[in-house]
This record gives structure tokens, C-alpha cells and sequence, in this order.
């Protein structure tokens, strides 16, 4: 019944209120969604009178070069290592704040965990590499503390990548998981322990599967960015740091062949709205 | 005792998550130029900063360019989360979906979108371009911040104030929006952060010479690191970090209360 | 202070009708209670005259005025909301000035009519407070104070004591009628308390799947029921067997017509009750639950049918208890004839 509310002209106020929000996210995210792929299927940017044509080079460029997909797959599996990381890493600290801890102290340190995932992200990324260079701090720290000489030098490594992507979205699996933690009711474990479960059993059988759609939730927050990512293998990478969103970045800011960027662009925004329907299901039951 | 095992675990995550910021801010004040130890306290940096004319004009270009963001997502991202709240109506759940491709997308693929979008229309790059991006990037999360606070708002309270004769206008003026006012808050400090703290579409975006806080930063990392970059990403941190500590408290994000 | 009427009307969502061709005059003045069970259309109806419901079809009139078209805002109506929907974050004095403000009848004449407002709720020197402080009885009284503050023609209510206690609801019943009576401002009352419907109102109007089952003053309704639903919807209603040994049947009641009785008119003895135009038959008590002052007996006829006895204690025979055999009997013009469905 109390859906029932007409006003005169409540069409055009909710046009009104609602019309420049939705034609702003038109203007500046999906008609250039929708024109990427269109200059991925262009032969020449058809700027300045240049001469352009349909054409599916960019995308064969892809399929035809095996650069490509191999840095793809780079990519994809840096993601999948970061997100497993992530998890493994994340979870339980989720469970311990969700739990184990109470009150004030609870808000203060969930509070602490999420705080740096609001901050620069560029700027932490960089505070790795003052931390893991060569004579770096954590190299002279450890060999101050230790009998024996050691050389970290984990700087421009695959591990400094990954070190530094985990440290950025980790908080992305915390807090999903946080939430779906809080959410499960303490009662139902009281019962199963009432039943005579015992922690393993209650944590497979009843923690995990309730929190599922919240672990979910933080892998693909965390898998999505991190198979585009680009800046962070730049500045911890170096010469190891070439990767799919690295490429597509040279297209566009070196290269300056932006139809085949946009094509790699396109391809990977396929994987990753694959990514994203494959999850949804799951997805949709985090957001209830 | 696994209870405790636990806590030690949080611990650490906490010393993995903080050190390496401490590390940098420290560095900062530290005055040897190739992060040589023994430390020795120097504000050198900070002076070399103060005087660093690109840095503070990108900084100043990053205030602007963020205050800006705010204002106008915050008034979109307000009236849009009134109209979800306030009409029942077809393709509801659609708009809603819309909303999380800004935030799902990797920023490299809308970023560069963006680029070649804007390039085609003839808005090409610069501060307009960097704006226009940022606020569809923080839209999104206005919204769902705002529609979050609304959703604690009792709609018959709009009712009762138009029944004692009040008009549209008035009813949002004086009894909704102070209700909500604490979303509002939060949402345009998240909006701040937001636009404050992006690098990729702000890459893509800035003309070169014209650049956001965060693109100079990263232009200098490439070329080598120095202690006055360590400096300005310290004053970063602590900027961005209280802004989401004062957002954190309106949005009552994590809380129980 | 106006009358309002309502004539024909239809609100439909979708296919189901929330209100179909409901017509009803409320009269100037008059209290009256819409009474229903959820799902009947009173909330719309009650809506509908706010202006919250635009129907499909009808007229709507308050006073002369036909309100069909015209929104909420300007109707001039006073509403009192289910939860009292007093805005948080204003004082009680801002609550109850909200509407006085919205007219700009200026600060000095604002503050003399809150304050008379909340000396008539009996709410002096609380203007000052915010609602979460104060009592639920104490925010029911704002909201009524709020509601009548700005003179308005017709008062809604909607549910307006379903939220208290019963002991504070029975007192503010008794108050709510006073202060009506006292301001002598048309009212409408929505509620699903029969018995706040009993005591409340002038009149009383009966929903059903978006009809108008019955409306008149509330002993007329409870002594001739309409139909089967109006009879055992307020008040209950023994049904009777069609003319059995010793059952009498009213005059020129019409065929088909179903026989009934409300507990409250049955007397029991233990032998056969004497004296002309009784109607009475013999049955075996099954259970007797003592509830205070009255006690409920469930007596098993012997064609098997039940019948629900509600006395005060003394009034039962002494020593009766379950099992026993006993007299039922009541006044034959007592006896509830309901005229046939359709």
C-alpha cells in the first residue's frame, strides 16, 4: 500500500534528480567503453581527416602474436598468486577481528586494517621499493639482526611485485570477509558445538561455506585490478616488470598506437566481465 | 591458544600493512639522499619540497581538482540516491547495476577508454578531462554511501511534513537532509579521497606539464628515487589517511553503533 | 472543520483492487472508525483522503472542495502516523511549530499556538525535549498535538495507538476522545482493534477485500450485522443451527438467512430455564477459562456444534465445572439474524 505514493509530476522530478548522475556516468564511462571498441576495430585514429577502415588487424595482432597472450597469461596467473595470497593471508585475520575480538578494541583495529586501502596506492607501492632495494632497509635490517651476511635483494623480482600488490588489496579481503563473518550468527556455532562439532569441522562445514560469498567477493575485487595492473610492476618490476597492462600503457603513452591498445584493452575487458559473470551469482548473495 | 596465535597473526598483518609507510616517512627525514643509515634527523627534504615549484603547483592542481570532484559528485550522487530511494519505478535494478562498472573495471581499461572517448569528442586531455573522470569514479560511491544512510531514514517522516503542507522542496530541505547529512559528509570525503588519491585516470588524462600530484610522482620515481618524493608522499599519506579517519567516523563504516 | 466524502472510488495495483467502488460520508464533527482486517483497503482509503493514493476512479471531496487532484501538501489535513514519524532531529516545539512554520504565520503567533497545542496533550514545559527522550505515550501526544495545531479540517489517524502497552493505550483512547470532542474536528480513524473501534467512534465502517461490508454507529453494526464477516469480525458470533428443538426463530427474517448469537447475551443454568420468548438448548461444558472478571465457557450442543459462552464469574451457576450437563438460553430478539451472502 505504501507504494502507492503518486504526486503530480513525479516523473519529472525523478527525471531530475536522477538524469544527471546516469548522463554523467554515460558521458565518462560507457560511451567511452563503447567507443574503444570501436577504435579497436579501426585501422587509424579517424582524427585530422587521416584515412581510416574497418578492420579486425588489432584483434589478430593479439591472436597472431604470441607476446600477447603469453603476457595475458603473465598477467592472469600474477593475479591468480595475488589473490590466493591474499586469501590465505586475509581470511583468518578476518576471522580473528570477526571473533576473537571484542567492543572498542574490535572498531579501532578494523578501523587500522582498511585505513591504508583508502590511501595512495602509488605512494605504498613506491614505500616498498625504499624498503626493498638493494641496501635497502630491510636488507640492512636483517643483516644487523643476523650472524651471517644475506643479500635481499628482492627489488625488481617477481616476489617485490607480488609483495607489493598483496600489501595494496589486501584490505579488499578482509573487509568482505569481515562482513560476512560478522554477519554469521554466533548462536549457530554454539549449536553445532552443542552437537559435539569440533573446531576443524565447524570452521569446514559451517564458517567457510557462510563466508563464501564474502571470500568471493574480495578475489575478484582483488583478481580484477591486478590483471591490469600496470604501475606497480613499473616501479617494483623493472625489467621483469613487463606485463599485459604494461603493454596496453606503452600503446598509449609511448607507442602511441592506440587501435591496438584499445584492442588489448577490449580483450582484457572481456576477461574481465567473464570474471565478473562467472562470480556474480556468488556476488549477489555478498551484497544480501 | 589459538585465540592468541590469532592475535599475533593480526599483528603482523598490522606491521606488514604500516612498516613500510613508516619506513617512507621516516626516510624522509633522514639525511643522507641515497637512504644511507645511521639515521640523522634532517627537515632538509621538506625545505627542498617548499621550494619545489612542480610539486606544489601539482599539488595545488590535485586540491583543486579533488575540492572540485567533490562538490559535484556529492550533489549528483545525492540527488540520484534520493530518486532510488524516494520513486519505485522500471529499470530501478538496472541503474543500480550500472553503478558498479566504475567501480569494477579495471581504472586501466576506463582510463584509457576515456582517453580515446574524450580525444574523439575533442574534450582531449587536461584538467576538464582529469575532472570529468574522476566524477563518474566517485559517483558510485556517493551513491551507495548516501542510499546506505537513507536507508535508515523512515519515509513516513516525509509524509508527516507534507501533511502539515510542506512542498517537495522543503521536505528534503528540512527533514530529510539533516537526517542524511552524515552520508552526505562521508560520501563527499570518500569523494575527495577518491579523486585525491587516483593515479591511472589522471595518467591518461593530464596533459604532461599539467599534471595531477600522483602522475609527477610517479614521472619522478621512474627517473630515480629521491628523499623531497619520500616527503611529499609522506604529507600524502597523512592527508588521505585522516580524511578517511573523519569519513570513517560519519559513515559509521565497520561500527556497530 | 469540514465533512468529507468519498464516492465511488477504485484504486487498483495491478489486477488486485485495493478499493472498489467504496463510497462513505464522514460526517462533520464525527468521529469515525475504518475498521478492517490488513490487506481490506482502509490504509488506502485512509491514504487516498490524505492524498498519498491518487485513485483510479471517484471524487474525494473535503467540505465543497473535490481534493481528487490535489496533493498532499495542500489539502489542509492533519495526520497522525502509525510510528508518530516525529522528525529526530528537531525539538518537540519544532516538531509541533513544523506546519505553523510552513504557513508563515510568524514566530510570536507560532509559539503561542504550540504552545497552547501541548497544553492541550498535557505536554507544558516539554517543548524544549528532543523525541528520543521522551516516553511513548508522551511522542503519541506530540504527534496529536502536531496533527491539530494548524486548524486543519479533517484529522487522520492511522493505527494511532497500536504501539503502546494496553493500559496506556486504554487511557489515551479516553484522551484521544476528549481532545477531539473538545476541538470538535472531523476525524477518521484506521485500526484493526475492534475494540478501540467500539469505544472510540460515532461511527464505524467495515472493510473487506476493498469493499465497504457495513457503516453506521457501532451499536447498530455490532446488534445487526450485515453479512457473516461484519458479524464475527467485530464481536464474536455463535452461528446457530437453522431452527432446532427449542431454538427460536425471529420474526420476518428472511429465508436463508443464518442464526446467531454473541457469547455475552447467553445465559447457563443447570436446569431448563422458564419464561416466554427464551430460545435455549442443552449442551455439556467442555473447558471454562477464568480470565479476570469475566470467565469464557466452550459448551458442545448436542447436534455437535460449539458455542462460546463469555459471563461474569458469579454469574455461572455454582460448582459447575467441565463435563457437566447445562442450559443454554438467551432473549429471542437477541438472536443475530445475517441476511444471505450475495
Amino acid at each position: 500500500m505504501a507504494g502507492g505514493t503518486a504526486i503530480s509530476g513525479a516523473r519529472a522530478g525523478l527525471i531530475a534528480l536522477l538524469s544527471p548522475a546516469y548522463l554523467w556516468l554515460t558521458a565518462a564511462i560507457f560511451l567511452p567503453l563503447s567507443a574503444m571498441l570501436f577504435f579497436s576495430l579501426v585501422t587509424e585514429l579517424p582524427f585530422g581527416g587521416a584515412e581510416w577502415a574497418f578492420t579486425l588487424e588489432n584483434y589478430r595482432a593479439f591472436f597472431e602474436t604470441p607476446t600477447y597472450a603469453t603476457l595475458l597469461w603473465k598477467s592472469v596467473r600474477l593475479g591468480l598468486i595475488v589473490t590466493v595470497v591474499c586469501l590465505l593471508v586475509g581470511f583468518p585475520c578476518a576471522y580473528v577481528l570477526a571473533k576473537a575480538i571484542r567492543g572498542r578494541a574490535r572498531e579501532a583495529l578494523f578501523l587500522l586494517v582498511i585505513l591504508p586501502f583508502w590511501s595512495n596506492s602509488l605512494v605504498r607501492i613506491f614505500s616498498w621499493a625504499i624498503v626493498l632495494r638493494g641496501n635497502g632497509v630491510l636488507d640492512l635490517g636483517l643483516n644487523a639482526l643476523l650472524p651471517f651476511e644475506v643479500d635481499v635483494s628482492l627489488m625488481f623480482t617477481t616476489h617485490a611485485i607480488v609483495i607489493g600488490l598483496v600489501h595494496s588489496y589486501l584490505p579488499y579481503v578482509i573487509l568482505t570477509s569481515y562482513l560476512a563473518l560478522q554477519a554469521i550468527d554466533d548462536n549457530l556455532i554454539d549449536a553445532a558445538r552443542s552437537m559435539g562439532a569440533g573446531k576443524p569441522t565447524i570452521l569446514w562445514r559451517l564458517v567457510l561455506p557462510l563466508s563464501l560469498p564474502g571470500l568471493v567477493a574480495g578475489a575478484v575485487l582483488i583478481f580484477v585490478p591486478v590483471v591490469g595492473a600496470f604501475m606497480e610492476p613499473r616501479i617494483l618490476g623493472g625489467r621483469v616488470g613487463t606485463y599485459y597492462g604494461t603493454v596496453i600503457e606503452d600503446q598509449f603513452v609511448a607507442v602511441y598506437n592506440w587501435p591496438l591498445g584499445a584492442a588489448l584493452s577490449f580483450i582484457l575487458l572481456a576477461v574481465v566481465l567473464f570474471i565478473l559473470a562467472v562470480a556474480s551469482p556468488m556476488l549477489k548473495r555478498a551484497q544480501a | 591458544m589459538l585465540a592468541r596465535l590469532g592475535k599475533v597473526w593480526l599483528g603482523l598483518i598490522l606491521v606488514f600493512l604500516y612498516a613500510p609507510i613508516l619506513v617512507m616517512a621516516a626516510m624522509s627525514f633522514n639525511a643522507s639522499p641515497y637512504y644511507q643509515l645511521p639515521f640523522e634527523f634532517t627537515v632538509e627534504w621538506y625545505e627542498k619540497l617548499s621550494e619545489n615549484r612542480g610539486i606544489l603547483r601539482a599539488a595545488a592542481r590535485s586540491v583543486g581538482i579533488a575540492m572540485v570532484t567533490t562538490v559535484i559528485a556529492t550533489v549528483l550522487g545525492t540527488a540520484a540516491s534520493l530518486a532510488l530511494f524516494r520513486y519505485e519505478f522500471r529499470g530501478k535494478a538496472v541503474l543500480r547495476v550500472l553503478l558498479f562498472p566504475p567501480i569494477a573495471i579495471p581504472w586501466l581499461i576506463t582510463g584509457t577508454a576515456m582517453l580515446v572517448f574524450f580525444f574523439g569528442i575533442g574534450l582531449g586531455r587536461g584538467t576538464p578531462a582529469v575532472i570529468v573522470g574522476h566524477v563518474a569514479l566517485a559517483l558510485p560511491y556517493v551513491i551507495v554511501v548516501v542510499t546506505a544512510r537513507l536507508a535508515t531514514f523512515d519515509p513516513t517522516l516525509e509524509e508527516a511534513a507534507r501533511v502539515l503542507g510542506a512542498g517537495g522542496w522543503t521536505v528534503t530541505r528540512r527533514v530529510t537532509l539533516p537526517w542524511i547529512a552524515p552520508g552526505i559528509i562521508a560520501g563527499a570525503l570518500f569523494a575527495f579521497a577518491i579523486s585525491f588519491d587516483q593515479f591511472v585516470v589522471s595518467y591518461f588524462l593530464s596533459e604532461p606539464g599539467d599534471s595531477t600530484l600522483p602522475v609527477v610522482i610517479y614521472t619522478a620515481i621512474r627517473k630515480g628515487f629521491t628523499p623531497e618524493i619520500n616527503a611529499v608522499s609522506t604529507l600524502i599519506i597523512v592527508v588521505s589517511m585522516a580524511v578517511m579517519l573523519v569519513a570513517a567516523r560519519f559513515s559509521n563504516f565497520g561500527g556497530e553503533r | 472543520m469540514a465533512r468529507v466524502s468519498v464516492e465511488g472510488i477504485v484504486k487498483r495495483y495491478g489486477t488486485v483492487a485495493a478499493l472498489d467502488e467504496v463510497s462513505l460520508d464522514f460526517e462533520d464533527g464525527g468521529l469515525f472508525a475504518l475498521l478492517g482486517p490488513s490487506g481490506s483497503g482502509k490504509t488506502t482509503l485512509l491514504r487516498a483522503i490524505a492524498g498519498f493514493v491518487f485513485p483510479d476512479r471517484g471524487r474525494i471531496r473535503i467540505g465543497d472542495q473535490p481534493v481528487e487532484r490535489v496533493p498532499v501538501e495542500k489539502r489542509d489535513i492533519g495526520m497522525m502516523f502509525q510510528n508518530y514519524a516525529l522528525f529526530p532531529n528537531m525539538s518537540v516545539a519544532d516538531n509541533v511549530g513544523f506546519g505553523l512554520r510552513v504557513r508563515k504565520v510568524g514566530a510570536a503567533e507560532e509559539r503561542r499556538r504550540v504552545g497552547e497545542a501541548l497544553e492541550l496533550v498535557q505536554l507544558e514545559g516539554f517543548g524544549g525535549r528532543k523525541p528520543h527522550e521522551l516516553s511513548g505515550g508522551q511522542r503519541q501526544r506530540v504527534a496529536l498535538a502536531r496533527a491539530i495545531v494548524t486548524n486543519p479540517r479533517v484529522l487522520l489517524l492511522d493505527e494511532p495507538l497500536s504501539a503502546l502497552d494496553k493500559a496506556l493505550r486504554v487511557d489515551m483512547q479516553f484522551e484521544l476522545r476528549r481532545i477531539q470532542r473538545e476541538i470538535g474536528i472531523t476525524t477518521i480513524l484506521v485500526t484493526h482493534d475492534q475494540e478501540e473501534a467500539l469505544t472510540l467512534s460515532d461511527r464505524i465502517g467495515i472493510l473487506r477485500d476493498g469493499r465497504l461490508v457495513q457503516a453506521g454507529p457501532p451499536r447498530e453494526v455490532y446488534n445487526a450485522p450485515a453479512d457473516l464477516f461484519a458479524a464475527t469480525f467485530l464481536g464474536e458470533a455463535n452461528i446457530l443451527p437453522g431452527g432446532g428443538a427449542g431454538i427460536v426463530v425471529p420474526e420476518g427474517v428472511a429465508p436463508g438467512a443464518v442464526l446467531a448469537v454473541r457469547p455475552e447475551a447467553i445465559a447457563m443454568t443447570r436446569t431448563e430455564p422458564e419464561g416466554a420468548g427464551l430460545s435455549k438448548c442443552v449442551g455439556v461444558l467442555e473447558r471454562r477459562v477464568f480470565a479476570g472478571a469475566m470467565a469464557t465457557c466452550l459448551v458442545r450442543r448436542e447436534d455437535g456444534g460449539e458455542m462460546k459462552v463469555v459471563s461474569r464469574d458469579q454469574d455461572i451457576p455454582a460448582g459447575l465445572t467441565e463435563g457437566d450437563r447445562l442450559w443454554l438460553s438467551w432473549p429471542v430478539d437477541k438472536t443475530l439474524a445475517i441476511p444471505p451472502e450475495g
